[in-house]
């Protein structure tokens, strides 16, 4: 049997809870702790303003002068007298006075096109059972997480995210992000100030733009893209962009001026899966992901200072009449990751012999970066291209030749319009050009990306923030019109739309 | 001439005691309310006053303006200071209710001073858009007589001529209460708030 395909439903069917179920963190236990709001930090929660970067990067604490803002004091694991005495004494630290905990729920309402159902079309014999119906309206529950964040002292920070519920679902969530940051470290190698940052733990990849933290109600397709082969090639690469992964990261720089870059060493995270039926697995056959080798990720941006106001050009942040805004900047951006895709081969050779062949396919993504920003308008935009080696049993299934790549490529353009501090208008174009995907695409069972070598999708949105912490979103999610079969002049069959509205309440405390 | 330095200090006495007659106090209590309130003589028909040369200060330290309220007497200015390691705003949406009175100071980093001066009475709420959950208040009041009560609500406003005024209780997010008290010496006028 081909698996590919179970396997692509399997994938798409995560990408469509992904989809749906967004993910996205503010910390209000930070408005508990400094005592102020979540605006402090963040743009229309959660992206974070200059400020909230610079909190970040400076692990969770304010950049300069923490304990004037601290309203509960943080408990002290040790005298810092002690410090004298190390190594005769633990080192001392301090944990938050305050247990630094978050909870965060959202829950969504969909409207998908009315000729949704031209997508399940029947088939097979009469009475051969048909796929759902593909509701025009449908509320749908969301995602309900806990999150802690703070810090250590020692400029050790420390976060942990996990979703309790996803979809109303009981214990169907996932550790998200959950790591400790030892910020700064490059102090005792005397270099430069932030020059230097370890983390470890499980992690969202320092993406130029996040995934996990984004506004936006639908992920951007280009993170959520795996590479899956046609039925001519071996690749069976589950990994995306958007994954957590777990390893250790080198950071340094600023986040919100100056350069910026990490070097992350992390855990493979592609799943086995099976080539087409030509070949001899036998039971219990499959394939076992391999994780002895270790993948890499990489990223380098500078951010260009255009602001012109000279009083605050080198503070965190503009000073406007009317308060702080970030600076007009230009950040440009470039990243890299570079993996193998493991598959194993458990079975016999065409000449009996027991056999077990590892394909540990090769695999790089980069792209380029940038994000523009004057005032409340922010312009950005990502390109990746994505390569994976194709490797295919040989005929005697004794090893593998090189067959054909795997390749897709595509990226996103977003802009975002704080037209009133509560009100922010997104404007989003979302491309991937895959030619496997339009190979495999007839029986992915993904509605929401059916057909053909690119995907276009145009997504205009809208979002209030009805208090700091609650929020109202809405998006339309505009595609081309597609059919799954076309008539021998090459007219569409049941052509369709897979347009979708979606709506978003979310709160946070 | 003996006799009439003897004179002179008599009528001097004489004046001096007068005057202390006249200048009285209005004390009581400011209840309904938990907190400081303000309590203030309002304007006196045909009465001006010349504006004081002190300039208070209010601080933002920490997050939170210091002291929460100040009360001056019209024509005061006060002066705004940052002692934050962060960037503040101070503006107002108005001035004893008038929105056409609110202003914006604009934003400005630590150790600096920005002063205005205050010539329209009433309550001004002090805000600050960078950090919205920060308020603080500058009461000004038409005349030089006012008080800030303790926590308990307890005032005194001392040295107010005798004579037949108008006296206004005000709270933070109460309605303010106003009545009239004649002063002749010592005076009672107590208020009870509500929101």
């Amino acid at each position: 049997m081909d698996m590919r395909h179970p396997v692509s439903l399997f994938v798409v069917f995560v990408l469509t809870i992904i989809l749906l179920a967004g993910s996205s963190y503010a910390i209000p236990a930070f408005s508990r702790q400094y005592g102020t709001s979540c605006s402090t930090c963040h743009v229309d929660f959660p992206k974070l303003n200059d400020f909230g970067k610079a909190f970040k990067d400076a692990g969770f604490k304010f950049p300069k002068g923490d304990e004037d803002f601290i309203k509960v004091p943080p408990l002290m694991l040790g005298a810092p007298a002690q410090k004298d005495m190390w190594p005769h004494v633990i080192f001392p630290g301090t944990i938050p006075g305050m247990p630094q905990i978050g909870l965060r729920y959202n829950q969504f309402f969909q409207y998908t096109s009315g000729n949704a159902n031209n997508y399940y079309q029947p088939s097979g014999a009469p009475g051969t059972p048909l796929s759902p119906t593909i509701p025009r309206t449908d509320f749908e529950a969301g995602l309900f997480s806990i999150f802690m964040a703070g810090n250590f002292g020692s400029d050790i920070a420390f976060w942990v995210d996990d979703d309790i519920s996803v979809s109303g679902l009981n214990a169907n969530g996932a550790l998200g992000d959950g790591y400790l940051r030892f910020g700064n470290i490059g102090r005792f190698l005397k270099l430069p100030t932030d020059a230097l940052a370890l983390r470890v733990g499980q992690f969202e990849l320092d993406l130029p733009f996040t995934q996990a933290r984004s506004i936006n109600i639908s992920t951007y397709d280009i993170y959520t893209q795996a590479n899956i082969g046609s039925s001519s090639q071996n690749v069976n690469n589950q990994f995306s962009m958007a994954d957590a992964v777990q390893g250790v990261e080198f950071s340094g720089g600023h986040q919100y001026g100056g350069y910026h870059y990490s070097l992350a060493v992390v855990n493979q995270n592609t799943g086995g899966g099976t080539v087409s039926s030509a070949t001899n697995v036998s039971s219990p056959g499959g394939f076992f992901s391999d994780s002895n080798y270790k993948d890499i990720y990489g990223r380098f941006s500078y951010r260009f200072n255009l602001e012109k106001d000279p009083a605050s050009r080198h503070d965190v942040q503009a000073a406007g009449a009317t308060g702080p805004r970030d600076h007009t900047y230009l950040n440009l951006g470039t990243f890299f990751f570079k993996g193998r895709s493991v598959q194993r081969f458990n079975g016999l050779t065409s000449g009996g012999a027991a056999d077990v062949l590892t394909a540990r396919e090769p695999f790089y993504r980069f792209g380029g970066d940038f994000s523009f920003n004057y005032r409340t308008f922010n312009l950005f935009g990502l390109y990746m291209y994505g390569h994976d080696q194709d490797l295919l049993l040989n005929s005697g299934f004794t090893g593998f030749v090189s067959g054909t790549p795997a390749k897709f490529n595509g990226g996103f353009l977003e802009a975002d319009y704080l037209a009133l501090p509560w009100l922010m208008a997104i404007l989003r174009y979302d491309h991937v050009q895959s030619t496997a995907d339009f190979l495999n695409q007839a029986d992915s069972g993904n509605y929401y990306s059916p057909v053909g070598t690119t995907r276009d999708r145009v997504t205009p949105g809208v979002q209030f923030l009805i208090h700091a912490n609650i929020k109202a979103s809405f998006e339309y999610q505009f595609r081309p019109q597609q059919a799954l079969t076309y008539d021998a002049n090459g007219k569409a069959l049941n052509p369709f739309r897979t347009n979708t509205a979606t709506g978003a309440l979310e709160f946070v405390y | 001439m003996k006799r009439t330095l003897t004179m002179m200090m008599v009528m001097a006495v004489i004046a001096m005691m007068s005057l202390a007659a006249s200048a009285g106090t209005i004390s009581g209590k400011v209840s309904g309310v938990s907190g400081e309130s303000v309590v203030y003589v309002d304007a006196i028909a045909g009465k001006t006053f010349p504006a004081p040369t002190a300039k208070p200060v209010i601080d933002q330290k920490g997050l939170v303006f210091q002291p929460h309220i100040v009360v001056v007497e019209q024509g005061t200015t006060v002066e705004f200071l940052n002692s934050d390691k962060v960037a503040h705003n101070v503006f107002w949406p108005s001035v004893g209710g008038n929105k056409k009175l609110t202003h914006n100071l604009g934003t400005w980093p630590q150790g600096e001073k920005r002063p205005f001066k205050f010539d329209n009475a009433g309550a001004v709420p002090l805000l600050c858009n960078v950090h919205p959950e920060m308020a603080g208040y500058v009461v000004v009041s038409p005349t030089p007589y006012f008080a800030l009560t303790d926590k308990s609500g307890e005032y005194k406003i001392e040295n107010v001529p005798d004579g037949s005024y108008t006296v206004t209780a005000w709270h933070e997010g109460a309605k303010n209460q106003s009545k009239p008290v004649a002063v002749a010496g010592d005076s009672k006028a107590d208020f009870t708030l509500s929101k």
